[in-house]
């Protein structure tokens, strides 16, 4: 059952990683761990899987599994993406800030234009 | 009048425009306008050119695009106490002659849109060139909801009082259609003005294709 073993180090070292960047608010972590616990039964007792799709209609346990990732890849996507038009609009926002305020203060204090010419510093 | 030109401010938004900006910023400052030119990160020499054609130059640290650019130079014309706002394209597709004329249509309008089809002559246009303007202005209008002959001219004059409510938030190439909705929704006065348009070798290879008219749809919709 060499998968088997692959699939729960897979889960450890997502649940390790999560643990070593704690800094979210507990409920956060409780969720991942729930998740790695559920897919911890799963490696390990897949005819649960196949109780839960029969609980719910669906044909194999299989089937449920991936129906259910795709809606949660679909989510994550959608969360990251929205981060993602968030971060660009912030960072739209700081540009144009810098923008304005380096030329603010170039109009009021003129950059030295190069070594050699001190003078022209001062004007 | 003299007045009109010491209060507004002519926003020109270059993103590599080295060769030709110095001339473009020249014939705008000639006529008495201040310009400030935002360059929007360019490799070129493009900032010391701008300059060089006596524009005020802000820089962007990074390419955000030109809607980014056009948001910025308004700000700053905002800051630097315009009165009214004239956009101006980079390439020297427009005609700093024209200007008046728009700032003139100010007085009973809040947005004077420049253009292209508006009786005026379309210089170098391909045909082919000419079908892809009138289709982005029918599938514009629809977005829209207004009826205009000239959908994505750069070339437009703000009231600088109505500009805060027309704030472009889509930083790339579907800023001309956010611009156009927020001058439906928000019931601003917007009139039409003739503008003739030069297109010349440069001005059509820095244009828009057919391509980049899909990327364009797509951030209107999904980044607004």
């Amino acid at each position: 059952m060499i998968i088997r073993i692959l699939l729960l180090l897979g889960l450890g070292a997502t649940g390790w990683f999560v643990f070593l960047r704690r800094n979210r608010l507990p409920v956060h972590i409780m969720t991942v761990f729930a998740l790695i616990a559920a897919g911890a039964v799963a490696v390990l007792f897949p005819e649960t899987t196949q109780h839960a799709a029969d609980l719910v209609g669906v044909g194999r346990g299989t089937d449920l599994i991936t129906y259910i990732a795709i809606v949660a890849v679909l989510f994550v996507l959608l969360h990251y993406y929205t981060k993602f038009v968030d971060l660009q609009r912030q960072l739209t926002e700081v540009a144009r800030e810098l923008a304005i305020l380096r030329a603010e203060v170039d109009r009021v204090a003129p950059p030295a234009r190069s070594s050699d010419q001190p003078d022209r510093a001062a004007g | 009048m003299e007045s009109d030109r010491s209060v507004t401010w002519v926003v020109i938004a270059a993103y590599n425009e080295g060769k030709v900006i110095r001339g473009v910023v020249r014939e705008v400052v000639q006529d008495g306008w201040q310009v400030v030119v935002v360059d929007d990160g360019s490799r070129d020499h493009t900032i010391e050119e701008a300059r060089a054609g006596g524009a005020l130059v802000v820089r962007h640290p990074i390419n955000l695009g030109q809607g980014a650019a056009l948001q910025t130079g308004i700000d700053y014309a905002l800051r630097r106490g315009a009165r009214y706002i004239v956009t101006f394209d980079a390439d020297g597709q427009h005609n700093a002659a024209d200007i008046p004329a728009l700032i003139d249509a100010l007085a009973d309008a809040d947005v004077a849109l420049g253009s292209r089809f508006l009786g005026k002559q379309i210089e170098g246009a391909t045909a082919r060139r000419k079908v892809l303007l009138r289709t982005a202005t029918m599938v514009s209008n629809g977005l829209s909801g207004m009826k205009l002959t000239d959908a994505h001219c750069g070339f437009r004059a703000i009231r600088a009082s109505v500009a805060p409510k027309l704030r472009i938030l889509q930083d790339r190439m579907a800023h001309a259609s956010e611009l156009l909705r927020k001058i439906h929704t928000s019931g601003v006065r917007v009139v039409e003005v003739p503008t003739t348009v030069r297109y010349t070798e440069h001005s059509m290879s820095k244009g828009q294709g057919g391509v980049q008219a899909v990327r364009i749809l797509f951030d209107y919709f999904f980044r607004a």
